[in-house]
């Protein structure tokens, strides 16, 4: 079996599955402490963390009915994600790898994501334009085979489709994480009461949601309190209209670019009712995979394990983490 | 017992594997020590990701022993870097889940004032907290930090309350020893108040993981997880928002 540790943001996962992409076992530990704070805090998402692998650990391991005898190889996510998060999660896959001289995979996170959907029992094989989009990436990539991001086809040049939703939310008085809230909030709104941009005019297949953030911040200082009280439901599902469309625009040229017929969604945003119906119209093939398999977990990590090579021990002792864009092989 | 410890509190990444004589007072029998430090890049961290398990299994090879000849495993619990410490305990709770051995979570002030062999005067540990800070926990003359609690628990200080500290301890227990890298960078505090600092590049000043051996065959293992001293609130700073 595979197991596999994945901790680049604030959730603390940890999965086992077969070689042939079973999961026996994905845990997710959830860490909601940082709602108060209207944003992941690195200091706490790593401190909780330390404190929860290696409960989490024995969860699984007790999900899945085994014992580390039965692992064959240890995966962890290297990144990019928050270092110090990230470190955590990484020291003790190698930790864990070492001690039975098991071979180790540092396992891109987005390459995770992708994998996701090499899963059983919802195989969805490449290739497909995959999109990406949660509260840390938003990203297109024509997936032509199982191994890491290859063809990167546009990516958000500021926020994320996430951060979008939840900065939205935030405007509009919601708690935090605002996704599901704003979302909520918007199915009783008029998603043509307000014009929101969409980064339409910019070409290529880059997003952009920093001018739509703004453009919310704006609208309310012009509406006022009491007005923009009155008219949420209307702000909220123009907004989340204008999120949408920018993935859709996107999602559109690169189907046309391509050529490709087939496309597989992931990241939290992927639960966005909107967004999928808007996906459901474009008369494709399209794979969502279930909502535990599309935020960040381990069974992704451990996917992907299966399609790069893993190092045996003791060569990966010295692997890092790393934070962002460099990808070292 | 044949115990391996490490300590990540500091830039220091110290190992140690030590067959220790319960009866002769957790005497060291057979050594292998081994630390490495890199000053980091200005802006960058210490390169414990890096070096720890390579010194860990250098030291196993070296003493040409497996884990089937380790009894006990030991960690730095800090005080220290926040993210020093999670590499250290994250390794460490790994390796003793992995391997069933059983793990002592040590403070790294013990372990330094432990390494002072200040012997009958007070014994302050003191390291570098940045961000103008120290981390200081102190033995009295006759406490042996091998066993006793400090008679100043771990605390993080301002140099002026550092200052206080050491004059106190001065005046009820007569010239004390500060050692590490916080009784360096805050020399002339400590020396004005009355307190000895070796010179600067002088070996007490670093953290042995070999103190944590001794002190951990003598303490009870863990009977859950290990958790750092971090002394300091978190910084609230959410990513985005
Ligand atoms: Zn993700």
């Amino acid at each position: 079996m595979i197991l596999a540790i994945e901790t680049s943001c604030d959730d603390t996962c940890v999965a086992l599955i077969t070689p042939d992409g079973e999961i026996r076992a994905n845990v997710i530990s959830s860490q909601h402490v940082h709602d108060r704070f209207g944003g992941v805090v690195p200091e706490i998402a790593s401190r909780q963390h330390l404190s929860l692998l290696p409960v989490v650990v024995s969860e699984a391991l007790a999900v899945a009915g085994a014992t580390l005898d039965d692992v064959t190889l240890v995966a962890a996510t290297r990144g990019p994600g928050l270092v110090a998060a990230l470190l955590v999660g990484f020291s003790a896959g190698k930790a864990i790898a070492a001690a039975r001289e098991l071979p180790f995979a540092a396992v891109d996170h987005l390459h995770g994501h992708l994998a996701a959907n090499f899963l059983a029992p919802n195989r969805f094989e490449p290739p497909f334009l995959a999109l990406i989009a949660s509260g840390g990436h938003t990203l297109l990539a024509d997936v032509r085979d199982h191994g890491p991001v290859q063809h990167l086809l546009g990516q958000t040049l500021d926020d994320a489709a996430g951060e979008a939703f939840d900065k939205g939310a935030r405007l509009l008085g919601l708690g935090y994480p605002g996704g599901a809230a704003l979302e909520a909030l918007a199915a009783g709104g008029d998603p043509g009461a307000f014009l929101f941009p969409t980064a339409q005019r910019m070409r290529g297949l880059d997003f952009s949601f920093a001018g739509l953030k703004t453009a919310l911040l704006y609208k309310v200082r012009e509406l006022g309190e009491p007005e923009t009280q009155r008219r949420r439901a209307d702000l909220a599902a123009s907004y989340q209209h204008a999120i949408v469309e920018t993935l859709m625009i996107r999602v559109r040229r690169a189907l046309g670019a391509t050529g490709a017929t087939r496309l597989a969604i992931g990241g939290g945003v992927a639960a966005n009712g909107e967004l999928r119906a808007a996906l459901h119209e474009l008369g494709v093939e399209l794979q969502i995979p279930a909502a535990e398999l599309c935020t960040d977990n381990g069974a992704m990590i451990a996917s992907a394990a299966r399609y790069r090579p893993a190092s045996p021990f003791p060569a990966y002792l010295e692997l890092d983490v790393y934070s962002s864009g460099e990808r070292p092989q | 017992m044949r115990v391996l410890a490490f300590d990540t509190a500091t830039a220091l990444t110290a190992v140690a594997l030590q067959d220790i004589d319960d009866e002769a007072n957790a005497c060291l029998r057979e050594v292998v020590d081994l630390a490495a430090v890199d000053e980091p890049t200005p802006g960058g961290r210490p390169n414990h990701a890096r070096r720890l398990l390579a010194l860990v299994y250098e030291l196993l090879e070296r003493s040409g022993a497996g884990w089937e000849r380790v009894d006990r495993l030991a960690v730095g619990v800090g005080p220290g870097t926040f993210t020093g410490l999670r590499i250290g305990i994250a390794t460490a709770q790994a390796l003793a889940t992995s391997t069933g051995l059983p793990l002592v979570g040590v403070s790294s002030l013990r372990a330094l004032a432990l390494g002072s062999a200040a012997h009958q005067r007070p014994a302050l540990a003191v390291l570098d907290a940045r961000r103008g800070e120290a981390y200081l926990a102190g033995w009295a003359p006759g406490q042996d930090p091998l066993d006793a609690q400090p008679t100043w628990p771990p605390q993080v200080l301002s140099p002026e309350h550092l200052a206080r500290v050491a004059a106190q301890a001065a005046e009820q227990h007569g010239h004390p020893l500060a050692i590490g890298d916080g009784a360096v960078r805050y020399r002339a505090a400590l020396e004005s108040a009355g307190v000895e600092v070796p010179p600067d590049h002088s070996s007490r000043h670093r953290i042995s993981a070999r103190q944590h051996c001794r002190i951990a065959a003598l303490a009870a293992p863990a009977a859950t997880s290990v958790e750092p001293e971090y002394l300091r609130a978190p910084d609230a700073e959410p990513v985005h928002g």
